[in-house]
């Protein structure tokens, strides 16, 4: 038994089943991060990638036109999230209510607004041509080279375009003022209001870039992960993102392992899925099941660090 | 500003929310039907009026609707009130009316004890399966909202997984499991109709939970956490067992919400999914503002509503899912705080001069 899923594990099929489960995953975890950076929480993540793939694959059928599917998605996205900042920093709505109001918005309103756009009930199926799915790239060189060209070329464009994220964003929070503006809010909102940073200006901005970065994942999931938009495409992701964020430590490198580790959860759940003496059911519930245990780790080791601080400064 | 006046504008406020929330209904009615007047007169009037004459049988279906809704509006009632943004009730409706099914499936026993012990039996697993998101987050600060919202899918893959493996009815088309004793079965209050006994039970549930949090100790604690976490720690209260106890009370409606559900409204379980009403039930909690007492009517609301936009998908043809629409709009301006709060801030200035003339008045007539 356990040799069968070290042999299933250990092929480069697998390896390229991570990086593509992991794509949309990290797109929202990145987003995740981003908002978190700044000091606010945005649960809405799943509604947003929701709607952002809806009107992706919309706008990608009207104009026939992946690039316009996938810029739509970027700006719905945005669009959604801003709607969530004015309730949430404008009307003072708790952040987590309109972050969960967008949730509802992203659970039916899709399907309503499917309709109301296409006449189409539950399923853009049998819209999608070849030119509104995003394209695969192949990497030259690195695609000749056997096993790592078989796990890391061949990825819709967007794959890399995630990963390559993780570096931008690290270089924005880290390496820019604006950056510098969002660490500062989200690590005191009054000292960096006391210095002149416009608290509200930089959640703004930072929710806005949140939406825009988890309205690629949603473009991912309906114009290649799923070749079509469905009413229970995203399934959790926007969820599982906030878990590894969390387990990420908040920082882009950390969020990014954290979406890989949920990628393999999910591969090895989908390989698993075809095998005799596995329940589909139990073995569906995996990533999620991880995720908790990942909260777990990641929330002794925060306690443990916290501890042998104290000692520390006990100490001296 | 009076405390009259306050209660004034909260209501005027409320009222406002809940207009903007139907005019985007009416826009959304008019951009997407063929014939927007009967679409209309299917979500506002069908539900309680049908062909000229009050539609009884309707409106006990409302109101039997309802039921589930209360239990999962007053679980989010008792953890927000302790601030604890525990968004599990989905997996305790799940997983509480799936294993007051099998009690009542395989468990025979006598007719009065069958029906009390199934539900209780659903209770208790709702209340266990919130232990962990509540556990985690007091022992180990990890976001009882991330945990119990990863809770809820590995819940409903549990019970699809034993619905499927182990208890299915293999000679049904569905994926159901057998029929229920009639002994576990809640009757219905009123034959044809879905008002079963689950809606009394639902008030008393109301009534308890309303004396609970304020007339209790317990309930004392548990709104003063949410209120000062930090004062509630430093004077004195167990905080870390209160937080597990708010959130367990939670599992526990929505377990009993998710049996009386089951073993009202059907003979076999055959849910496929998560069912939806914990979500439902944050709306309801919202639109009563924590209140347990108007938890019933928040979720009359809903349930006519849900009700309207079914009859509507039925004879209009505009998506039922519209009731999202609406509920996600009615929840962003219910809980937005500073919504219309330059109409108050000129009201409490109009008041406060109002006072200041009548004091002056006052002083002058004390001159003369």
């Amino acid at each position: 038994m356990f040799e069968t899923i070290m042999s299933m594990v250990l092929t480069s099929s697998f390896g390229f089943a991570i990086l593509r489960i992991t794509t949309p995953i990290l797109f929202a975890a990145l987003a995740a991060v981003v908002a978190e950076k700044a000091g606010v929480c945005n649960i809405g993540l799943e509604g947003i990638m929701m709607i952002s793939s809806l009107f992706g694959v919309l706008f990608a059928y009207w104009t026939n036109s992946w690039l316009v599917g996938v810029i739509a998605a970027v700006v719905v996205g945005t669009l959604v999230a801003m709607i969530i900042a004015i309730f949430a920093l404008k009307l003072k709505t708790d952040i987590i209510l309109a972050g969960i109001a967008i949730n509802l918005v992203g659970g039916g309103g899709t399907t309503f607004a499917l309709y109301m756009f296409t006449g189409l009930k539950g399923n853009t199926a049998g819209l999608t041509t070849p030119q509104m799915l995003t394209p695969r790239i192949n990497i030259p060189l690195i695609q000749d080279i056997p096993v790592i060209g078989e796990i890391f070329s061949g990825h819709s464009i967007l794959t890399y375009v995630a990963f390559i994220l993780v570096a931008v964003v690290w270089v924005m929070l880290y390496k820019t003022s604006l950056g510098l503006r969002i660490r500062a809010v989200g690590e005191n909102s009054h000292a960096a209001d006391s210095v002149g940073v416009s608290v509200l200006k930089t959640q703004y901005i930072a929710l806005a870039l949140s939406g825009a970065l988890s309205g690629l994942g949603g473009a991912y999931m309906s114009m290649y992960y799923s070749q079509s938009w469905n009413t229970g495409i995203v399934a959790g992701r926007g969820f599982i993102a906030l878990a590894a964020q969390a387990m990420g430590q908040g920082e882009p490198i950390g969020a990014m392992f954290a979406s890989l580790f949920f990628g393999f959860a999910t591969a090895l759940s989908t390989k698993l899925e075809g095998m005799q003496g596995f329940s589909s059911y139990l073995v569906a519930s995996i990533p999620y099941a991880v995720t908790i245990l990942g909260l777990v780790l990641y929330a002794i080791s925060t306690m443990k660090r916290v501890k042998k601080h104290r000692a520390k400064t006990e100490a001296k | 500003m009076s405390d009259k006046r306050n209660i004034m504008f909260e209501i005027a406020r409320g009222l406002i929310a809940i207009t903007i929330a139907i005019a985007v209904a009416f826009l959304l009615i008019f951009a997407s039907s063929d014939d927007p007047a009967s679409a209309l007169q299917c979500l506002l009037i069908r539900p309680v009026w049908t062909s000229g004459a009050l539609n009884t049988k309707s409106i006990l279906t409302i109101l039997g609707r309802t039921t589930p809704m209360i239990f999962t509006g007053l679980a989010v009632c008792v953890m927000f009130s302790a601030n604890q943004f525990n968004l599990g009730g989905e997996g305790a409706v799940m997983a509480g009316g799936f294993v007051a099914a099998l009690v009542g499936i395989y468990v025979p026993m006598s007719a009065g004890l069958h029906v009390v012990a199934s539900v209780l039996i659903g209770t208790i697993t709702g209340g266990l399966i919130m232990i962990i998101p509540a556990v985690l987050k007091v022992k180990l600060k990890a976001s009882e909202m991330v945990s119990s919202l990863m809770l809820n899918y590995v819940v409903m893959y549990i019970v699809l997984h034993f619905l499927n493996m182990n208890f299915a009815d293999r000679s049904k088309g569905a994926t159901q499991t057998f029929p229920m004793e009639s002994t576990s079965l809640i009757g219905k209050m009123v034959t044809g109709t879905e008002l079963t006994w689950g809606f009394p039970v639902a008030i008393i549930a109301t009534i308890l939970v309303a004396i609970f949090m304020y007339r209790t100790r317990w309930g004392y604690t548990i709104r003063m956490i949410g209120i000062n976490e930090s004062f509630s720690k430093y004077s004195g209260m167990k905080v870390g067992a209160v937080l597990v106890i708010s959130q367990v009370i939670g599992g526990a409606l929505s377990g009993m919400g998710g049996a009386i559900e089951v073993l009202g409204r059907y003979e076999t379980f055959r849910w496929q999914g998560l069912p939806g009403y914990g979500w439902t039930g944050l709306t309801v909690a919202i639109l009563a503002k924590n209140n347990p007492i108007l938890v019933p009517f928040a979720a009359l609301f809903i349930a006519y509503l849900d009700r309207g936009c079914e009859l509507m998908s039925i004879y209009a043809g505009v998506p039922a899912e519209m009731i999202d629409i609406i509920q996600a709009v009615i929840f962003l301006f219910f809980a937005a705080e500073q919504f219309m709060a330059k109409t108050k801030h000129k009201m409490v200035v109009k008041g406060a001069k109002e006072e200041m003339k009548q004091i002056e008045l006052a002083k002058e007539g004390g001159d003369l």
